[in-house]
């Protein structure tokens, strides 16, 4: 497939992972492998398992079978394999999850104070040039809770580029957002997809997936239907499941 | 009241020095005072300082007993939940009188002569390991309150189990739990009066003393409630303070 450029170097390898929650199968058996630089749309029908997939990612959910290597760093349960991965992968929530207790700038700098051991007046130096990278340096002494929300997940996105990781998870960044706050968020993460950062992103911005990402990957019941250029899986979607989401998509929800 | 909501820090401070003031000043004014209370003052005096001692210690070491067993109550381990289950279950289904006696009369049995512990320290044990009980269930309901998206964030940028905890569940928990532990740290500066029972001389031990030997026990008594009002409003007062401290980042403040 067009995808899957030998050039590359692999970062994320999936074989095979399957995930059961009780007795209900979430991943059946999904493969996908995930170049460095790549940027990645994952579109799909809700329940479909882009949030289990993506989590799964950095162990946020175990997988049952099959293999994830980062970095080519076995994903199991070995605490400094996990350790080692959490610190290359970072992650973005849908709910921003900001820790409200702390300001902008301390959320920003605890992670590489505490995990990189970097030293305090370091980390908040680069906290600000995050923020500032994020248009958002004057609001470095707020707390969350007196942010807007697309404020907020600039702030989340900064928080996660903090720890330098090789890769970016987005788990629907944008759902969460009133319409108004969507396009701050998708600018920052379209300057992002340019630095060459390698991006997992869930999203129902098929607009966004068709502009910035290079490849895109449809979900449908717990295995990958489509994984294929943007290009082609709007012009031409092979599966008539694809057609029924993406019309329904069109059309709205 | 708003500049005492946007200052908690200040609030914190004036409390702890009106409160070390009265403690140590007290003795001044209630010299004035006529038979039985001023040739008294000092005992009073004296009293109150055994009695706050008494609250902060068993009072400081009771959060501590309340974080680790309301943590051990949400352990994966099911040993140590069914420990903490039993914690909270023996101490608040017995008397806190016969905690303290059992301290007193038991401890030192158990132990080698030569570590014998004073009367204040048996009165502390028992105070610590009751009050400890009840902020176990605050510290729990805390915790839980705790949203798991917190967690999983700090997880996600690689803080580890114990560092999550330190860095994002505790203070937050501490926010939601706060008010209860306070209401807890206010009766204990009033259960501390059981310590006269083992023949601590607190508060209520000079009050009974005083009024014994001078037959008057009105006078006395309200001199005694006076001075556990003035404790207990600078205890509240302090918790007050420290509530509205951690308070920030909970919802928007107008100052900003
Ligand atoms: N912790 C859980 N326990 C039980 N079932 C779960 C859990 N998490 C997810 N599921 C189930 O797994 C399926 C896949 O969920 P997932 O969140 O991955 O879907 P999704 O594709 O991200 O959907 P959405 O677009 O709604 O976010 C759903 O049917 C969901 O109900
Ligand atoms: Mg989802």
């Amino acid at each position: 497939m067009d995808t899957h450029q030998a050039n590359l170097r692999p970062l994320i390898e999936a074989q095979k992972v399957s995930k059961h929650f009780g007795s209900f199968h979430a991943l059946k058996e999904v493969s996908a492998t995930f170049y460095e630089g790549q940027v990645t749309a994952i579109i799909g029908p809700s329940g479909s398992g882009k949030s289990t997939f993506l989590r799964t990612l950095n162990r946020l959910e175990t997988h049952d079978s099959g293999s994830i290597r980062v970095d080519g760093i076995e994903l199991n349960d070995d605490l400094k394999n996990l350790d080692a991965i959490r610190r290359e992968v970072g992650m973005v929530f849908q709910s921003f999850n900001l820790f409200s207790h702390l300001t902008i700038l301390r959320n920003v700098a605890l992670a590489p104070i505490r995990v990189r051991k970097t030293s305090p007046a370091e980390a908040e130096a680069k906290a600000m040039a995050l923020l500032e990278r994020v248009g958002l340096a004057d609001q470095a002494h707020k707390y969350p809770v007196q942010l807007s929300g697309g404020q907020q997940q600039r702030v989340a996105i900064a928080r996660a580029l903090a720890m330098d990781p090789k890769v970016l998870l987005f788990d629907e960044p944008t759902s969460a957002l009133d319409p108004e706050m969507v396009n701050e968020v998708l600018a920052v993460m379209r300057e992002l997809a340019h630095t060459g950062i390698t991006m997992l992103v869930v999203t129902h911005e098929m607009g966004f997936a068709r502009e910035v990402a290079d490849r895109i990957i449809f979900f449908d019941n717990g295995v990958i239907l489509e994984d294929t250029t943007p290009e082609a899986l709007f012009t031409q979607p092979a599966h008539e499941r694809t057609k029924a989401f993406l019309s329904q998509v069109k059309h709205g929800f | 009241m708003k500049w005492t909501r946007k200052n908690p820090g200040w609030v914190m401070f004036a409390a702890m020095i009106g409160l070390l003031l009265f403690l140590w000043g007290m003795a001044i004014p209630l010299a004035a005072a006529p038979d039985p209370i001023g040739p008294a003052a000092k005992q009073f005096a004296e009293g109150a300082r055994v009695t706050v001692w008494l609250t902060l210690i068993s009072g400081s070491v009771g959060v501590v007993l309340g974080v680790i067993a309301g943590l051990g109550k949400l352990s994966a381990f099911a040993p140590l939940r069914w420990l903490c289950n039993f914690y909270v279950w023996l101490i608040r289904g017995t008397p806190l009188l016969l905690q303290i006696l059992f301290v007193w009369l038991a401890v030192p049995q158990i132990l080698p002569d030569s570590l014998q512990i004073s009367d204040f320290a048996c009165a502390a044990i028992a105070l610590a390991l009751n009050i400890g009980a009840y902020n176990t269930e605050c510290v729990r309901a805390g915790i839980l309150a705790v949203p798991q998206g917190q967690v999983e964030a700090a997880r996600a940028l690689g803080l580890s189990p114990f560092q999550t905890f330190m860095d994002i569940v505790l203070p937050q928990s501490m926010r939601v739990a706060l008010p209860a532990l306070a209401n807890n740290l206010a009766s204990l500066v009033k259960d501390s009066s059981l310590a006269y029972a083992i023949s601590v001389v607190e508060l209520t031990m000079v009050g009974y003393r005083i009024q014994a030997e001078s037959y008057q026990p009105i006078p006395v008594f309200l001199t005694i409630a006076m001075i556990y009002l003035i404790l207990t409003t600078a205890f509240t007062t302090l918790t007050a303070a420290l509530e509205n401290q951690l308070d920030v980042g909970r919802k928007r403040q107008e100052n900003s």
